[in-house]
């Protein structure tokens, strides 16, 4: 129980200073906004079918997502606090807990923020058929990206390359998440059992579940001094 | 090198010249009417020992990379780095045979709905990843301690990668070739030959990579002790 306040406390610093200067929400929303709005240009405005679409998003998705996976642990690393976190009385999962919920939930609201729009981008009104179990998916996916992602961004934080290195670590292991979560978002937008979304369902959660118990257990490696 | 493993590497030798024969000219043609299928085939024999190879490889980092965390003995990063270098070649062998084989067989270089082949360039760019990894960190402490989780994650990750993308539709001659009646005793032959000679190559090199990794460790000792 102590530790989940010590994570509900994590969190609460992470969005008190993301609220101060707000540069992650925005710049992740207009990331995911060019984004889309690049695709529509690369495919010549032609109408998209619904698989492309789905692509196309959740491609936006992830590159937001490691945008700002990117700059959740260099915040702490440039300004010398990852060596205060690290001094608190907590566990080391409980800051790696801490960390990944922010970035859930970040990336959460940049997909909740854009959900509205994507209708209207892509013509097709399907996608908003059942919001509700989308933001399931949604929830299901970001987990995924956030349990990986924050792991490698304490490992990349420090190192010189690390905006570089980041995705170049993080999207091959990605790859069941993203196939996942496309072939889910899909079913919903159009429930055929050809998408076949109960295994992807099932792959999707124990992804979560695995590799979040991969990174509670190696998480003290990669902080340790 | 030991005067063992100098035996070993002179009948490794003899032996990879008879898998050659033996795979190229001994096995018989499979039954097929058209020329190109029928001679890539052999590739057969380079194809799946090389997989292996990788996948053994990929292994030995795995392990040491669990090792490396339990007791932080410097011995089991060096053997996971030099493994690691050694499946990207092996994978590497196999990911260029394979798409020729694919040409000749299917009619297309690469397809995107097969798992096999999915997975082992999904595997293949996440060792890649492995050694960027290993090369850009300056601190070795940190950077053993990086590689050994990266190593960890990587690996759990590709049954469930294989999993993803198997739920496709499949091409691939999982059963066909060894199941299917289509190996004959001479193939098996070969086979099992070739396959054992990999793995003994794979052994050698990681002998040797290691000595001379640990060689390029002293002299990066002395190099400091001289700047002092």
């Amino acid at each position: 129980m102590r530790s989940f306040y010590q994570i509900i406390a994590l969190l609460i610093k992470d969005f008190t200073a993301e609220l101060r200067t707000k540069e992650l929400f925005t710049s992740m929303i207009v990331f995911v906004l060019l984004t889309l709005v690049t695709f529509n240009f690369a495919f010549s405005g032609s109408r998209l079918s619904l698989e492309v679409t789905v692509g196309a998003i959740w491609v936006a998705f992830l590159f937001a997502a490691n945008l700002g996976l990117s700059r959740s642990f260099v915040r702490e690393v440039d300004k010398n606090c990852l060596e205060g976190l690290l001094l608190c009385p907590a566990e080391r999962y409980v800051i790696y807990f801490g960390k990944a919920a922010g970035n859930l939930i970040f990336i959460l609201t940049v997909e909740l923020l854009t959900l509205p729009i994507l209708p209207l981008f892509f013509s097709n009104n399907s996608l908003l058929k059942d919001p509700i179990k989308l933001f399931g998916v949604f929830i299901l996916g970001s987990a995924g990206i956030s349990f990986i992602g924050t792991l490698f961004s304490a490992m990349t934080a420090n190192l010189k390359a690390r905006e570089l290195l980041l995705p170049l670590l993080a999207f091959p292991v990605l790859t069941p998440v993203l196939i996942a979560s496309v072939k889910l978002t899909l079913y919903l937008a159009n429930p055929s059992p050809i998408y076949e979304p109960g295994r992807w369902l099932q792959l999707l959660i124990v992804y979560d579940i695995i590799f979040s118990v991969l990174a509670y257990i190696t998480f003290e490696f990669v902080v340790e001094e | 090198m030991s005067k063992r493993d100098e035996v070993i590497s002179w009948i490794t030798l003899g032996l990879a010249l008879l898998a050659v024969y033996l795979s190229l000219i001994y096995t018989p043609f499979i039954n097929e009417p058209k020329l190109i299928p029928r001679v890539a085939q052999k590739i057969f024999y380079f194809h799946v020992p090389g997989a292996w190879v990788g996948f053994l490889a990929f292994f030995v980092v795995f392990v040491c990379s669990i090792a490396f965390l339990k007791t932080s003995d410097r011995r089991y990063d060096s053997i996971a780095q030099v493994s690691a270098e050694i499946g990207i070649i092996f994978s590497t062998i196999t990911l260029v045979t394979g798409p020729i084989w694919g040409k000749a067989a299917w009619g297309a270089w690469w397809d995107w709905g097969e798992p096999r082949l999915v997975t082992f360039l999904v595997l293949w760019l996440l060792y890649i990843g492995y050694l960027i990894l290993n090369r850009s960190v300056a601190e070795d402490f940190r950077r053993a301690r990086y590689a050994a989780v990266f190593g960890i994650v990587a690996f759990v990750d590709v049954p469930i990668v294989f999993l993803s993308v198997r739920w496709y539709r499949t091409v691939h001659p999982s059963q066909p070739i060894l199941e299917r009646g289509g190996l004959s005793p001479e193939m098996k032959l070969a086979f099992f030959l070739s396959l054992f000679v990999f793995t003994v190559l794979f052994y050698l090199i990681l002998k040797t990579r290691l000595s001379l990794f640990n060689m390029e460790d002293e002299v990066k000792e002395i190099k400091e002790k001289m700047e002092e």
